[in-house]
């Protein structure tokens, strides 16, 4: 490009935008650095610098494993069974049928609710003998089940996996089906032609088309469930227990609650480590099978 | 023989998508059936619609002082996505147009900040607001959503400029004699306008959606906004006798989304597959 128009002058153009984002992105998130070896408290602008201690105190806790493994689950079951999904949902409603647009927007709406409103809205779905699953329960006459979701070890963290799968499959299952709609005719009957099924012209055909679709979605998943703070914040305040803790609900709780800034910082740069590699594993070899299909 | 073939297949995948429909909208027609009960109507919840009266939604209007509420939203959000347009839109356009290690550098920059989770940095950010002088006030989240938008729209838009708006028309305009200022505002920024609806649209549902910032910064209950107004019910969904007036406020809290939805649903659509269908 001749560089008589495209001057050097334009990078004027990001300064704005670059202010913003280094007072209160980036100058923050290197405070965290610094705050991560303090015993700082969050509220007394006095503290002393400690080393490596808040790290190693986090190594000997429980709860840094606990709310890799929480956030861990949260992340792989909301990417793989959110996109499935969606992609299931996307391919049914790209079939050739009326009404399609009234269908696509009734699993669009919860994506339009704020957390807040769905987090009450499930609270009540979940409730023990008055919810809306015990009550569906009790009039087809199971009964003898344990319908405290929210309340048990065990199933809390799967229910409000399942809260989140249910906010956000709408913007994924529309994402699947643009990239659907992109696929060549031509190229779906030279495949029949050939004589594909229709299972071979979806795995053959419509998938590797789809790619970017799905890098698009498994990206923006993988995000937000590592960034995964709403349900557990709303729903069940980390618990029972710390059975809901997601690593930055953890990180939000010893920063506010227990006022231990420094520990939380330290917690921070572990999560934000551990965010970083696992988000560009996924960036890469996404991109490299795009590329290749 | 193959008509009515094709039309039971057909039948049968109508059937399908409007029982997966049921099944994922059943927990909001609930909702909004018991929302449509007097506020002492405790009757099973999925004996529903068996009385149809606003008295609840009048209750839960004055609890959550619904047209403040409403009017500090329309405030925060339009504002906000004011300034994340303008700001994204001008970063982006050399990010696109230069191909340097500079620009490569501040691609990369900018849409690393979206894996950084808010709550994580939210006691520095706190320390910068108040280091810098400016007042904790109804405005303050409008900076928090502004620099968190920045990332997902400048790679929006940044992606868009590179990919649809050729070069050769800006040459022309600067043979013309057209400064940058001029080339950027009256050729380029028109041309991106597909890419400026979907910023508006997703950067807009999770602004008015958004209560974390708002909570943290909102301190008098006059200036919060809906999901913000919210929290003031928290704790009534454990109590049945409370649940009907908590429907109705989650249905008057999601109700201007849904409007808009409703009306401009083909902008939403377009808005959410500008970026993705063609990366």
């Amino acid at each position: 490009m001749n560089s008589a128009v495209m001057k050097k002058t334009m990078y004027f153009f990001v300064l704005p935008a670059l202010l913003f984002y280094c007072l209160f992105w980036i100058v923050p998130i290197l405070k965290l650095f610094q705050y991560s070896v303090t015993d700082y408290n969050g509220y007394v602008q006095k503290f002393s610098y400690v080393g490596l201690d808040n790290f190693t105190k986090l190594f000997h806790e429980e709860i840094l494993g606990l709310s890799i493994r929480n956030t861990l689950i949260y992340t792989f079951i909301t990417v793989v069974a959110g996109n499935l999904i969606a992609l299931a949902l996307a391919f049914l409603l790209n079939a050739n049928i009326r009404a399609k647009g009234i269908y696509r927007s009734a699993f669009y709406i919860p994506t339009l609710f704020s957390a807040i409103v769905v987090g009450f809205i499930w609270s009540y779905v979940y409730m023990p003998d008055d919810g809306l699953i015990a009550s569906i329960m009790n009039k087809i006459g199971i009964t003898g089940l344990d319908t405290n979701f929210l309340g048990s070890y065990s199933k809390a963290l799967y229910s409000i996996i399942a809260v989140d799968i249910w906010k956000n499959i709408g913007t994924s299952t529309i994402i699947f089906l643009a990239g659907l709609q992109t696929v060549p005719q031509d190229l779906i009957e030279a495949g029949k032609i050939d004589g594909a099924g229709r299972w071979k012209l979806v795995r053959f055909i419509k998938i590797p088309l789809l790619a970017t679709s799905i890098t698009i979605n498994v990206t923006l998943s993988v995000i937000n469930g590592l960034k995964a703070f709403d349900y557990p914040f709303i729903m069940t305040n980390g618990g029972p227990g710390t059975s809901t803790n997601t690593l930055i609900f953890t990180i939000y709780k010893m920063a506010f609650t227990d006022q231990q800034f420094g520990k939380a910082s330290a917690l921070g740069i572990i999560s934000f480590a551990l965010i970083i590699v696992i988000t560009s594993v996924f960036v890469f070899t996404l991109n490299r099978r795009e590329v290749a299909a | 023989m193959s008509t009515s073939g094709t039309l039971a297949k057909k039948s049968v995948t109508h059937a399908v998508i409007i029982a997966l429909v049921l099944l994922n909208i059943a927990p909001l027609l609930i909702v909004l059936s018991s929302s449509l009960r007097s506020p002492r109507n405790m009757t099973d919840p999925l004996d529903w619609f068996n009385e149809l009266t606003l008295a609840s939604f009048r209750s839960a209007y004055t609890r959550m002082h619904f047209p403040t509420a409403l009017w500090n939203s329309v405030v925060l959000t339009v504002l906000s996505v004011l300034f994340v347009v303008l700001l994204a839109a001008m970063a982006a356009y050399p990010i696109a147009r230069i191909r340097s290690k500079v620009s490569k550098f501040l691609y990369i920059f900018f849409l690393s900040g979206l894996v950084v989770p808010g709550q994580m940095v939210l006691i520095p950010i706190i320390q910068m607001i108040k280091g810098l002088g400016i007042p904790m006030s109804q405005y303050t989240p409008i900076l928090m959503f502004i620099t968190c938008s920045l990332p997902f729209s400048t790679f929006l838009y940044t992606g868009f400029i590179r990919s649809s708006v050729p070069e050769e028309i800006e040459e022309a305009a600067h043979i013309d004699g057209a400064g940058l200022f001029r080339r950027f505002w009256q050729i380029v920024f028109p041309l991106i306008l597909p890419v400026t609806v979907s910023v508006v649209i997703t950067q807009g549902v999770w602004i008015w959606n958004d209560y974390f910032f708002n909570m943290v910064f909102i301190t008098k209950a006059a200036d919060a906004p809906l999901p913000v107004a919210m929290l003031g019910f928290l704790g009534d969904q454990q109590n049945p006798a409370q649940w009907n007036v908590l429907f109705a406020a989650c249905i008057l809290c999601a109700l201007p989304l849904l409007v808009a939805f409703l009306s401009l649903q083909k902008y939403f659509v377009g808005g959410l597959t500008v970026g993705s269908v063609k990366g």
